[in-house]
């Protein structure tokens, strides 16, 4: 028997979660104070959390009760989208708890788990609970064994879920990859694992389903007969800031074409799903990244890059080897661009423009389906010189909207066609209090809802494209371009030789 | 912004395409008209519940002021496009005489083609929508009962004048309610017994949570009738092992309490009307449970069955103060208008 009081028609009710905790290891880093502690405000403001909802708060540091508390509600207030309401705080913050210990402290778990224990006897949670690794990969060894240990991970002996979300990088190759997988669903069960990808927490991104599995005007061009390119465009207007160490060891290509470029492709490429269900969703997707070509010749159909000193929106930017803990000697990318392939019928022959970079003119991440050109054009030649390629471009972010590019008469008394693009933006809502992409996944862990999370078999695939480039690519070194370039001239290059040019984005 | 004063219809509409077209980059999608049937001391607040709305669910908005009517016919039109009403462009519209009660022959050419048409009234609820013409020609339509003199009587008249797509923000403003008492039941199989609710007497948000809980659990709910509290108080639910569950207000927050647990505090903000209607234009297809609700608050069946289109019926509120009775009726809009 259902509950009575909900039915499929009452959209208004929301989806809440059971009674449950989430633990955060690594509560006081990065991440915790931008965007964790922040949606669970949020989320708790929205009232989309279940009374009886606790929030364990593990660390290494020595902090008191009071530390935690100040560093929380520092970091609740300043992240928070929705308005700031003391007593909704006040509320929350009473069902935190700090726990410290360091991650080989066998006794810091152990009174983790009896934490655990005691909220089923006193708040009514039936032993749910969601880890959240919040922490560097290199621990999350060392923690998994712990939960397994302690049995915290169990669900059966816990007699409730046990879900556990891991953060990217998933791995640093397919190999480690694998291992740390393995090492995952060992310990918890594969369905209890939620990696996040906060790309797919937007909604513009979620967007891209509907837009094209729910009108019927997009579907029938969405391939090779029409279709002539497609360019994914991930810019950045900053530098690495205080990333050095782990970025100097990955680079571009690990930190973010792996998991949201190629999810974007993949969202952009697969085919229709069955349903909406997260099976099948992933299902779609994995075929697309296992149909995914590289180049014949990966030298030429790829650019790495990396940023020289420069200017970016009027400010000075140093160099990528200037940077504060980067070797001089430095070959890391900060910027690839690569032609990739999709092999099935659909995309055959289409070419996938996918470039990243950092220290861009200004943040942008788009979309751009670049159309044929009409077969026929009835025109004089000089009448449709300004004529380009039809273009639908999905603009990620900022200013998140859908852009249409197409050929219209140039007023006057002559026949004279131009480009003109017609150009939707979403309401404010999309940017403003529309719930961030973290409050939205958040939630999906604590309700069990896993559409939004890659799996572990998309995550190895997307190593798969990944781990022959790195190879290609060693020994080399990355192009120079300028801060605030688009780019090294090689990746313009790379377009001009097959007639093609970037979208300026 | 344009103001014209002593205008007509036809300047309205030039002037707001004008508008749109001057500024440029400003358009942006639209998911509906919303049309605001408003007093003129509340049009501010009409206002920035719309802007609030709006952000949301970008829609053109067309507030209408009518008044005097028996003075000389006279629109006067206030036109805005981006700036202070953020993503909506809004055509403020003040009608006097004759003129204000045809206020349809002004709005309907303003009506952005083949979107939705949502009406709401942030003033009295009509006794009758048929005799609104900017009710008909609505896919949507919102009232406020909490605006009548006597709400849960107002509630009782929206029964007997149901149609499918008519909602009312009393119900809205119980859905932070609904969500706390029907998740107490997520994670238990008991069976509901009865119910209790202390809430003012003509509070329409405890009546609509009695026709609720009627609706959902085949119960009879108590309505415990309290000059304690201006709003509803407590909703209590008394299960068959025994338990019980009850969620009471205490300014901004509810008391969650079950028994055999630790009480609990969640959130429970009185929302501004702009939340309260962007949660309204988010589904633009009829509310079966509201109907449900509502029908059994009233003791009326089967309001889901009525047929979801309206037909105007005209109606001179002038002609029935001199006549001192109500006034015949034609049917439809080309039926006689004086």
């Amino acid at each position: 028997m259902g509950n009575p009081l909900r039915t499929a028609q009452d959209r208004r009710l929301p989806r809440i979660p059971e009674p449950c905790a989430l633990v955060i290891f690594g509560v006081t880093g990065d991440l915790s104070r931008k965007k964790l502690i922040p949606a669970v405000y949020d989320l708790a403001n929205r009232g989309l959390l279940p009374p009886g909802f606790v929030v364990l708060g593990f660390a290494r540091r020595d902090w008191g009760d009071g530390d935690f508390e100040s560093l929380a509600y520092e970091a609740a207030k300043k992240g928070a989208r929705t308005p700031w309401r003391e007593d909704v705080w006040t509320r929350l913050a009473s069902q935190f708890q700090f726990v410290p210990g360091s991650f080989d402290d066998d006794a810091a778990f152990d009174h983790l788990a009896t934490t655990l224990d005691d909220l089923r006897e006193r708040n009514g949670i039936a032993g749910n609970a969601a880890f959240y690794f919040s922490i560097p990969p290199a621990a999350f060894p060392l923690v998994l064994n712990q939960l397994a240990r302690t049995g915290m991970a169990d669900n059966a002996k816990s007699g409730g879920w046990r879900r556990v979300v891991v953060e990217k990088p998933f791995g640093n190759d397919l190999k480690t990859a694998m291992a740390l997988n393995k090492l995952v669903d060992e310990v918890f069960t594969p369905a209890d694992v939620f990696r996040i990808d906060h790309y797919l927490g937007k909604e513009t991104v979620q967007n891209i389903l509907a837009l094209r599995f729910a009108n019927n005007l997009f579907e029938p061009v969405w391939n090779s007969k029409y279709v002539d390119s497609v360019q994914i465009t991930m810019a950045e207007d900053v530098g690495i800031g205080t990333r050095a160490a782990f970025y100097d060891a990955s680079g571009a290509a690990r930190d973010v074409l792996q998991n949201h470029l190629l999810q974007l492709l993949a969202l952009v490429g697969m085919e229709e799903p069955t349903s909406f269900d997260p099976n099948d969703v992933r299902a779609e997707k994995l075929k697309v990244l296992k149909a995914i070509s590289l180049p014949a010749d990966i030298a030429k159909g790829s650019v790495r890059g990396q940023y020289l000193p420069g200017w970016v929106a009027g400010e000075r930017a140093v160099g990528y080897l200037e940077e504060a803990n980067i070797p001089p000697d430095s070959t890391t990318e900060t910027y690839v661009a690569v032609r990739l392939g999709i092999q099935n019928r659909r995309w055959a022959e289409v070419p996938f423009f996918v470039r990243v970079g950092k220290r861009m003119p200004r943040r942008v991440t788009e979309i751009a389906i670049m159309f044929k050109k009409a077969p026929h054009l009835p025109f004089d030649p000089a009448d449709v010189e300004m004529l380009g390629n039809n273009q639908l471009v999905i603009r990620v972010q900022p200013d998140e909207g859908v852009v249409l590019k197409f050929g219209s008469k140039v007023p006057g008394t002559t026949m004279e066609v131009r480009d003109i693009a017609m150009d939707f933006q979403y309401g404010e809502a999309f940017t403003e209090s529309s719930p961030e992409a973290y409050e939205r996944l958040v939630l999906d862990v604590l309700v069990g809802d896993r559409t939004l999370f890659p799996d572990a078999a998309e995550i190895e695939q997307s190593w798969r494209v990944i781990d022959p480039l790195e190879a290609a690519w060693a020994g080399t070194k990355p192009e120079p371009y300028r801060s605030g370039e688009w780019g090294p001239r090689a990746s313009d290059e790379m377009l001009a030789r097959e007639g093609r040019a970037w979208r300026r984005a | 912004m344009i103001g014209l004063w002593d205008t007509t219809g036809n300047e309205v509409v030039k002037a707001l395409a004008a508008e749109r077209r001057s500024a440029g980059g400003v358009a942006s999608g639209l998911a509906l008209t919303l049309i605001a049937v408003v007093e003129e001391k509340k049009v501010r607040e009409a206002e920035a519940a719309a802007t609030i709305a709006a952000s949301a669910h970008p829609c053109r908005l067309l507030i209408v002021v009518r008044s005097d009517l028996e003075g000389r016919s006279r629109l006067d039109a206030e036109i805005v496009v981006g700036g202070r009403l953020g993503p909506a462009e809004a055509v403020v519209m003040r009608m006097y005489g004759r003129l204000a009660l045809h206020a349809e022959s002004v709005v309907m050419p303003l009506l952005a083609p083949d979107v939705p048409v949502v009406t709401w009234w942030h003033s009295e609820p009509p006794d009758i929508i048929a005799n609104d013409f900017l009710g008909v020609v609505a896919d949507r339509r919102i009232t406020d009962s909490k605006l009548a003199p006597d709400p849960v009587a107002a509630l009782r008249q929206r029964a007997k004048d149901y149609a499918p797509g008519d909602t009312d923000l009393t119900w809205t403003r119980i859905t932070l309610w609904r969500t706390l008492v029907a998740g107490a039941f997520d994670t238990t199989e008991e069976r509901v017994t009865g119910a209790l609710i202390v809430a003012p007497l003509n509070d329409p948000t405890a009546a609509l949570m009695q026709g609720w809980l009627k609706s959902r659990l085949g119960i009879d709910p108590v309505w415990e009738h309290t000059d304690r509290s201006p709003r509803m108080h407590s909703v209590e639910l008394q299960c068959a092992n025994g338990d019980c569950v009850r969620v009471t207000r205490d300014e901004g927050t509810a008391l969650f309490s079950r028994t055999g647990q630790e009480d609990r505090y969640m959130p429970l903000p009185k929302r501004p009307v702009g939340d309260e209607l962007a949660e309204e234009l988010r589904r633009l297809d009829p509310d079966q449970i509201y109907g449900e609700a509502l029908g059994a608050l009233a003791g009326v069946a089967g309001l889901d069955s009525k047929p979801a289109m309206r037909v105007h019926v005209w109606k001179d509120p002038m002609q029935a103060e001199r006549a001192g009775e109500a006034s015949g009726a034609f049917a439809g809009p080309g039926g006689s208008a004086g």
